[in-house]
């Protein structure tokens, strides 16, 4: 527990470091552009994918879960879209990216720290925590909510195909169902929801890094905290918004 | 002039450095020698205020370091330059970024100014021609040189060199160390370098302090330094079998 509230202790400090005013905005523009193709762009594709993929089976599942002929066959198309912008698009979503982007984020500041460049920046008078971490931060805060965006229209033409193909469903009455009762607010949740997320991996995973002590071993270690930590973190945040947003 | 007085520290209730003071003079190479984990590198960045010492006061010519905040310090830090035990170049950019770095962030020099510079500060670590190397495509040695360049690059009054020669060939060590012996010559920097190398502590210590376990066992020249009465000191002087042997034959 007292362990707990001194890591606590260091998280908020550290962000304080991260927040207090840059000494040169022109640097930090060009670091923001950059990092926003490392973690935002170059994760389009895995996202993609899994959407692809998840869109397509939850389409099916919610064909085969409600075979029966008083449903009329469009809720499959409305379940789809549902389930992909309330829970997949955002939580699921940032688990994985939790996976791919907050390791990276952890391994790579780790490794700055263990290598000495750390304090080689601070050595030439660079607020490190603030010019390392302060450009992740932003561009995942402005680019997630584009792969959200992204995950639910590619997880509905999942669904879309894999239903149509399947047979289970008609192309009208997916298309029907999709637009059916829509409530243009949940894509507001949904976006909202990414934009916390997206702060938690990037700033949790970014801590992990920057206090590692040791060598490569402990950035090993760091990363994979950095990937448990912000995944419980989302589950938990993910309970309270619900909570707070759609109640 | 860097003074240090009375300087301790302790990582989790466990001592790193005990009562140590010292004086490091310009122009002048000041080794800090000692075994592996006795604290060279602590006493090296505490002095560069990377680590808070817990009490004891740092002076730079005429101001204490260690009370000033991170302003205060940012324009003390301008005027040192660091080679950090294992280079510590920033991999994702060029060894010629790498060297403009410092003056990126210091300097309102105009692009045209800072590339003369950067090239300037290459040439004279003879590095040619790699202005657009990474640092993982250069060799150990190659990335010292680079270290060293990007630490020159805004005209230290103070030069730190930790451990600058470890992990090098005997022929590369010493080509560092006399490039390093040159620089804080021509520029006259205060310099202080740690090693436990005793062909560097020959070839090029003027002033030495001695640590071992975080305390300052002797202080003295190089001609001073086989005559020591200090065992702990005699203990790392001989280690090697060339040293003892020539002792015995004595
Ligand atoms: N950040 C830290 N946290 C805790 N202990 C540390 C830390 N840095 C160094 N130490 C401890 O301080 C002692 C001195 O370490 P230091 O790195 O100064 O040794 P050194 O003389 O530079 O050795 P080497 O020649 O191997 O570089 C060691 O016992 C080390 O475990
Ligand atoms: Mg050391």
């Amino acid at each position: 527990m007292i362990r707990f509230l001194s890591q606590l202790g260091r998280y908020v400090l550290l962000l304080q470091k991260v927040f207090s005013k840059p000494e040169k905005a022109s640097i930090y523009y060009r670091q923001t552009m950059q990092e926003m193709i490392y973690l935002g762009f170059n994760s389009i594709g895995i996202i993609t994918i899994i959407s692809f993929f998840m869109g397509a089976v939850i389409t099916l599942q919610t064909a085969y879960n409600t075979e029966n002929p008083i449903y009329p066959t469009y809720l499959i198309g409305l379940g789809c879209r549902d389930s992909i912008i309330l829970e997949f698009s955002s939580s699921v979503a940032a688990l994985i990216l939790a996976g791919k982007v907050g390791s990276n984020i952890a391994s790579e500041i780790g490794t700055m720290r263990v290598t000495e460049q750390i304090d080689a920046l601070e050595m030439m008078g660079v607020n490190s925590a603030s010019y390392l971490i302060l450009p992740k931060i932003i561009a995942t805060l402005l680019f997630n909510p584009l792969l959200t965006l992204i995950s639910i229209i590619v997880g509905i033409i999942g669904g879309w195909i894999s239903g149509t193909l399947a047979g289970v469903i008609t192309s009208e009455d997916f298309i029907y169902g999709i637009q059916y009762a829509f409530v243009p607010y949940y894509i507001t949740y949904s976006i909202i929801k990414t934009v916390f997320f997206a702060f938690i991996i990037t700033s949790v995973s970014a801590f992990q890094g920057y206090y590692v002590d040791g060598g490569s071993l402990e950035v090993g270690r760091a990363s994979t905290k950095a990937v448990v930590f912000s995944s419980v973190l989302i589950l938990l945040f993910n309970v309270i918004l619900t909570q707070l947003l759609l109640s | 002039m860097i003074k240090i007085k009375n300087l301790n520290k302790s990582f989790n209730g466990n001592r790193v450095m005990t009562d140590i003071s010292a004086e490091f003079e310009p122009g002048k190479i000041n080794l800090i020698i000692g075994r592996s984990g006795s604290g060279k590198t602590v006493l090296l960045k505490s002095i560069m205020g990377l680590h808070e010492v817990d009490d004891g006061e740092i002076w730079f010519e005429d101001v204490i370091f260690n009370k000033l905040d991170f302003v205060g310090r940012k324009e003390i830090r301008k005027e040192m330059g660091v080679l950090f035990q294992g280079s510590a170049l920033f991999d994702s950019i060029t060894v010629e970024q790498n060297v403009r770095f410092p003056l990126d962030m210091f300097t309102n020099k105009s692009p045209e100014e800072k590339i003369d510079r950067v090239n300037f500060c290459l040439n004279r670590v003879n590095i040619i021609n790699a202005n657009n190397l990474y640092p993982a495509e250069l060799s150990g040695g190659m990335k010292k040189r680079v270290a060293i360049a990007r630490a020159i690059s805004l005209n230290p009054k103070y030069l730190f060199c930790d451990e600058p020669n470890s992990g090098l060939d005997p022929i590369t060590a010493i080509l560092i160390d006399e490039l390093i012996k040159e620089l804080t010559e021509e520029f006259s920097m205060t310099t202080i370098v740690n090693t436990h190398d005793m062909n560097s502590v020959m070839g090029i210590g003027e002033k030495i302090i001695f640590i071992s376990d975080g305390v300052k066992c002797w202080e003295g020249s190089k001609d001073e330094i086989l005559h020591s009465d200090c065992d702990l000191l005699n203990d790392f002087v001989f280690a090697n079998a060339l040293a003892r042997k020539l002792r015995s034959e004595k």
